[in-house]
């Protein structure tokens, strides 16, 4: 870089030292003075002292002493790690301007969230600066570094303002100005090197500590921008000038013509930005940058002048920071694509979430996305900003995942903030050794006696090495007062439909057997109890007491008043009855093999396993197979073949028909009992109202269509698969979850399946690792002196060994200002999933119509906000930010999904299955359902492929869902989340047939073919290769089904091609012209 | 009827097991007898009486301590005393045989839950009528069960309030009696300089004076 060049020549530097170095100062002054008429003035009265034409004299002494000016580049250039500079700035006199620069950033990005108190004080004075309105703190500093370009030499001026805005400034008088700021504002913290890291990082890596090179580009980008950008260019500027500063002394036309010092401050920034935004190369990359070379160009000075009057007055610090280095970071996600020209738009590999623009070092513990991801990864600075960006805000959250490792911690006191009751976290920042500011409320705690001491490295005194402050993700093991009762041992109760019509289809069989299979690898302990109640048209019990030589069944056949035929032999210790366990479900499945009761009492069953539970909690497994018909809680079939023909838009029967379940699962889930229900079903079974139960407890809900063992192997298949995953999956009894964010942000619609116990509280009676979680934010207070937000979510849960655990996580993001930010940080994949969630509740609530009028202009009303507000140059076509050029495409293909496609034939039982899996999947499995993923499967090759212990995964390339792309002499696998396709062109290479189908022509395929044959070919353990990771990647099993054109599942097939023009939706071309219509409009 | 049943170790109060209670059952509102539960066990200390029974209204609690853990019961006041006993010995009979090694060394609340099952069965021994006449003899080798102290809990939790009280009043008043301290050097201070800058001044006039009057 021409880092060094700057300096050496940058004698300015000499006599700028000053003005770099104070940047804190020095900057505002300049970008102040300029817009502040009161600063000249005030700027004379100072400047008195020094020669009127200070410019010049500056210079020459500075090309003298270029030394004072070299190092702070090479700081800048990139040594400057944080922690080491501010360490050395307890030591005014030893640190010569290199380092000052670094810290005079840190200080001035003073957020009140981010920063240490003693510094805190300072942030308030500048927080005033930006706005003009208030002149007179505004005007202390631009002094100081005014009349430091015209004497370099004398101290007393630039010396005099800091005071004002630093207290504690120790002693001005002494060291040269351009270190003595930073000290004063370090100088307060005991043990710079112990609490600032966590705190300097923001800064510095925005600053450009990390980015040094980078940084400044975005400074003066913004100063120029007509954008409220302003305050950071003068804390950035100042810091960023010195490097950049040369052009202004090689040109000399800059200062040369502006003797008077208040002019010098502007020309120097503004000369020194052009070329950093040049080296960057952002002008072109940026959109919203474009404007911006003629300024640099033009040579007269007061043009530039004015650009940067705006900036100026326009408020805010620390957003803009970040927002620099957005800009400087993420030319990609903002590169323009016009839509309607870039057919080929999936990325190559899997959709990656945007990293947020933090600092390098916060960014590397910020917790996983897979766990914990926002739809927008930079935080829109107000509530009027994110309604002008049009995107939907909100976090998705997976709390639960099954971890591969995750740290663990055992302590009797638990650090967490006192007045909002937020645990610890990477994200606080340490004052001192002893207190820690919270990141969520500000507020200012102790650190406790033990947390000073580190398990970890055995070591006293560092507070900030502790696990706690080192892992986004961190489990707690709770001590007694996280305990209103004694933790609940692990109970399992499984509630059999033995009607004929369940007898019929054959599940009971695979219930029992999976079961037999399983009973040992239960999650639970020594104290885990099971129960069984079977129920038709009366209810049947099990005593399983100990003692007993077989089991015995208790029939209640009053199922309009249940009860509990005996209160403690019902329910049994796994371990103490296991072979009474055992005889009954190898007995179960033939006791009723010959039934004729075809009623179902679903209702009163229910009741009863509530009545069984509640004195402990636990898990209700129902399995249902038809329409509940008898007692409380019958159903009506409502939905009528007719219906479907007549209304198009409109489904009916979305809501529940009876109130019976929700309030069920209520008291369930005040008994901490959750009700996961199996429905097994051919006919309607009124999902709608039977969902309830395990919505509203915190339950999840499998569907089975057309389950039969004999004549569908393939959904046996996945059931016993799915069936062993739930039943050795880890669980946690009687959670909470609650959701924290930092003051400012609020948290108002949930999406999952749980009870919303208080604002923020959610009651989870069960949790399980494959239930996610949705939650949509407002911001009701700016977040205008903030650099960044935090997001927590906390799940208290009682493990299946009577633990009392919590697990924590963490999510940072930053603040930006400008639009052009908010988009690039938006995370495509987060916001369908929301904006599915969104519209799920508006189907219910509203009509089907509105919900897919309402995504539709989702997808409008952001890519015309895009378009307006940060495309500068208007070009022709659907013009999208690289970041979000999927969401039409996704958009679409939620107007296609099963959830809310308007095509009859759709029943309305699927269509609710569909929308409970939109609310309650986590993100990724959701993802695969909206937007499967297409292969070319008879040319997998082992370039590119992914080892994963010891085997080669090949990883085709994605490809759009368009029948354009299917040949009819290849093969496809497609991957639909819970089923694959494999389609086979009707001129398919025969080798591929041979040695992956096994089959000797194409004729020779059979029509349900539902396994690979393992065949010792390459091709064939390739494919298989593929098929099995892809199924091990997701907690269900989807089922494979090789089809050709005469398979009666190639309509399916072909449904998922979304990109096409299907029977009542445009095709992908159609609506981006729709789109495009609606935006010009 | 025995609705509660608590292990804890006396030292710092930390629950080693416990028996959930049958609030389904019974119906009655366990949350004030849990929390009194609580309460006691946080009171109780090396010199509390090993045996105790502390009436609580409808409820007694019983306790008995041994080796530094407190087997603590919530029965029903007519329960027979005897039998409350007999059953809190069983329980620290088999606790301590099985875990007494580990009491010391565990940090974790409830880290003993699984004799819970123990517990339960237990307790449906004693509770059970007619398994009751066959535990005579167990009853009989129990020590004169009179002799065990009775007291009520509202006095056993107040007493510690009334201390605390107690304490926190002399707190108070050590705090009180520092700012007096402080105030008094203050005022302290403030009449020395008073004298002082009195001294000076007539100086200083002395001073002039002289150097213009007299001279």
């Amino acid at each position: 870089m021409s880092g060094g060049g700057y300096a050496a020549q940058n004698g300015a530097g000499g006599s700028y030292t000053n003005g770099p170095s104070q940047n804190p100062v020095g900057v505002y002054s300049s970008n102040q003075g300029l817009m502040a008429p009161p600063l000249t003035g005030f700027m004379n009265s100072l400047t008195t002292k020094g020669p009127p034409p200070p410019g010049p004299n500056p210079y020459i002494t500075g090309r003298h002493q270029p030394s004072p000016v070299a190092p702070p580049p090479s700081s800048w250039s990139g040594v400057a790690p944080p922690p080491s500079s501010y360490s050395q700035h307890p030591q005014p006199g030893v640190t010569p301007p290199p380092v000052a620069p670094p810290p005079s950033s840190y200080s001035q990005h003073p957020q009140p969230g981010v920063m240490p108190p003693p510094v805190a004080p300072p942030p308030s004075s500048y927080s005033q600066h930006p706005q003009p309105g208030v002149t007179p703190p505004p005007v202390a500093p631009p002094p100081s570094s005014y009349s430091q370009h015209p004497q370099p030499g004398i101290m007393p001026p630039p010396v005099a303002p800091p005071p004002s805005s630093y207290s504690q400034h120790p002693q001005p008088g002494v060291t040269p100005p351009p270190v003595a700021p930073p000290p004063s504002s370090y100088s307060q913290h005991p043990q710079p090197g112990v609490m600032l890291p966590p705190v300097a990082p923001p800064p510095s890596s925005w600053s450009g500590v990390t980015q040094a090179p980078v940084a400044p580009p975005p400074s003066s980008w913004s100063g120029v921008t007509p954008t409220p950008v302003a305050p950071p260019p003068r804390s950035w500027s100042g810091v960023t000038s010195t490097p950049v500063a040369p052009p202004p002394v090689g040109n000399h036309t800059g200062p040369g013509p502006y003797s008077t010092g208040t002019r010098l401050p502007p020309v120097f920034q503004n000369t020194m930005q052009p070329p950093a935004a040049l080296q960057q190369g952002l002008y072109q990359a940026q959109p919203g940058q474009m404007i911006r070379p003629p300024a640099y160009h033009s040579p007269s000075a007061p043009a530039l002048y004015t650009q940067v009057q705006p900036s100026g007055s326009a408020a805010q610090l620390s957003p803009s920071l970040a927002a620099m280095s957005l800009q400087s970071q993420t030319p990609e996600a903002l590169r323009v694509v016009n839509l309607l020209q870039e057919r080929n738009i999936l990325p190559s590999g899997a959709v990656t979430p945007p990293t947020p623009c933090l600092p390098q070092d916060l960014q590397k513990i910020n917790c996983c996305p897979e766990v914990f991801r926002c739809t927008l990864t930079s935080i829109p600075q107000t509530q009027a900003l994110l309604n002008k960006a049009k995107l939907p805000l909100g976090l998705l959250l997976h709390p639960f995942k099954d971890l591969s490792q995750l740290p663990v911690v055992t302590s009797s006191n638990i650090v967490r903030c006192r007045s909002c009751r937020t645990y610890i976290n990477p994200f606080v920042t340490f004052v001192d050794a002893r207190r820690w500011k919270c990141n969520l409320c500000h507020r200012v705690n102790d650190v406790p006696e033990e947390f000073m001491y580190n398990p970890v490295s055995r070591s006293y005194g560092a507070p900030h090495k502790r696990p706690e402050v080192q892992n986004a993700t961190i489990e707690f093991i709770a001590p007694s007062e996280y305990m209103l009762r004694p933790p609940q041992p692990a109970v399992y109760l499984f509630v059999l439909d033995v009607s004929h019509n369940a007898v019929e289809t054959g599940y009971l069989d695979v219930v029992c057997q999976s079961l037999l299979e399983n009973l040992d690898s239960l999650p639970g302990d020594s104290r885990t109890k099971i129960g069984f109640i079977t129920f038709d048209s009366t209810i049947h019990f099990y005593n399983l007491q100990e003692g007993l030589s077989q089991p015995q069944m208790l029939i209640v056949s009053d199922i309009d008043d249940v009860f509990l035929p005996s209160p403690d032999s019902l329910l049994v210790n796994l371990s103490e009855c296991k072979e009474l366990v055992q005889d009954l479900l190898t007995g179960l499945p033939q006791m009723f093999s010959s039934t004729m009761e075809t009623q179902s009492g679903l209702g009163p069953a229910l009741q009863a396993g509530f009545k069984l539970l509640s004195p402990t909690g636990g898990r209700i497994s129902v399995f249902q197979t038809q329409l509940p018909t008898v007692g409380i809680g019958a159903l009506k079939p409502r939905e009528e073949p007719g219906q479907k023909a007549h209304a198009k838009q409109e489904v009916q029967h979305l809501n529940p028909a009876t109130d019976f379940y929700k309030k069920l699962a209520l008291d369930c889930s005040g008994h901490h009992v959750a009700v996961d229900l199996f429905l097994l079903s051919a006919q309607y079974c009124d999902l709608s109202s039977l969902g309830c139960i395990s919505r509203y407890s915190a339950g999840s809900v499998y569907y089975y269509p057309s389950y039969h063992r004999q004549r569908s192997p393939a959904q046996t298949e996945r059931f016993q698969r799915d069936l062993k995953r739930y039943l050795t999956r880890k669980i946690g009894f009687e959670a909470v979850m609650r959701i924290r964010c930092t003051k400012g942000l609020s948290i108002h619609t949930f999406h999952g399946n749980f009870f919303v116990r208080s604002t923020d509280l959610l009651s989870l009676a069960n949790v399980n690792p494959d239930a996610g979680f949705a939650v949509q934010m407002s911001i009701e207070e700016n977040l205008l002196d903030l650099q960044a937000v935090s997001f927590q979510a906390a799940l208290l849960y009682t493990s299946s060994k009577g633990e009392r655990r919590i697990r924590v996580h963490t999510l940072c993001l930053p603040v930006v200002n400008s639009l052009s930010d908010i988009f690039a940080g938006a995370d495509v994949q987060a916001i369908t999933a929301l904006l599915a969630s969104m519209a799920v509740d508006r189907s219910v609530t509203a009509s089907l119509g509105d919900a897919r009028d309402a995504l539709i202009n989702a997808a409008i009303d952001s890519l015309s906000s895009y378009r307006s507000s940060v495309l500068s140059v208007q070009q022709p076509g659907l013009l999208a930010p690289a970041c979000l050029r999927l969401l039409p495409l996704y958009i679409l293909a939620l107007l296609k999904h099963r959830a809310f496609r308007t095509s009859a034939s759709t029943r309305l039982d699927e269509r609710v299955f569909s929308m409970f899996q939109l609310k309650s999947q986590p993100l990724p499995f959701l993802m695969l359902t909206v937007h499967p993923g297409l292969y070319r499967a008879d040319d997998l090759s082992d370039e590119g492929a992914l080892n994963v212990s010891e085997r080669t995964i090949p990883q085709p390339r994605a490809l759009q869902l368009s029948v354009e792309k299917l040949s009819r002499d290849a093969a496809f696998l497609m991957d639909c989340g819970t089923v694959l396709y494999l389609w086979i062109g009707r001129n398919c290479n025969p080798v591929f047939l041979t040695q992956v189908l096994g089959v000797e022509s194409y004729a020779a395929v059979p029509l349900n073919m539902d396994q690979l044959p393992e065949l010792d070919t390459a091709e064939s353990s390739r494919i298989r290769a593929l098929i099995d990771w892809l199924r091990e990647r997701r907690p269900f099993h989807p089922v494979l089904h090789v089809i050709r054109d005469e398979s009666p599942l190639k309509a399916e097939f072909l449904q998922y091609l979304i990109e096409d023009l299907s029977e009542s939706a445009l095709s992908y071309y159609e609506f981006l012209l729709h789109l495009q219509q609606q935006i010009c409009k | 009827m025995v609705l509660q049943t608590m292990i804890v170790r006396v030292a710092d109060s930390l629950p080693l097991a416990a028996s959930m209670q049958e609030d389904e059952q019974s119906g009655r509102d366990l949350q004030k007898y849990q929390s009194q539960a609580k309460q006691l066990c946080r009171k109780l200390n090396e010199q509390s009486p090993a045996r105790c029974t502390l009436e609580a209204g409808a409820m007694s609690f019983h306790y008995a301590i041994e080796k530094g853990v407190c087997y603590l019961a919530l029965c029903e006041a007519a329960f027979p005393k005897k039998l409350v006993f007999g059953y809190l010995e069983e329980l620290e009979r088999e606790f301590s045989e099985q875990y007494g090694a580990k009491v010391l060394s565990v940090s974790r609340p409830y880290f003993f839950i699984e004799f819970d099952t123990y517990i339960q069965k237990t307790k449906k021994l004693y509770v059970d009528g007619r398994a009751r006449r066959n535990l005579g003899s167990v009853n009989s080798e129990l020590h004169d069960v009179q002799r065990i102290m009775v007291a009520n809990i509202e006095e056993v939790l107040q007493r510690g309030e009334a201390l605390s009280a107690l304490d926190s009043k002399a707190s108070n008043l050590s705090s009180l009696s520092k700012k007096y301290r402080s105030d008094a050097k203050y005022l302290n201070t403030r009449s020395t300089y008073a004298k002082v800058a009195a001294g000076a001044v007539i100086l200083i006039t002395l001073i002039v004076y002289v150097r213009f009057w007299w001279l």
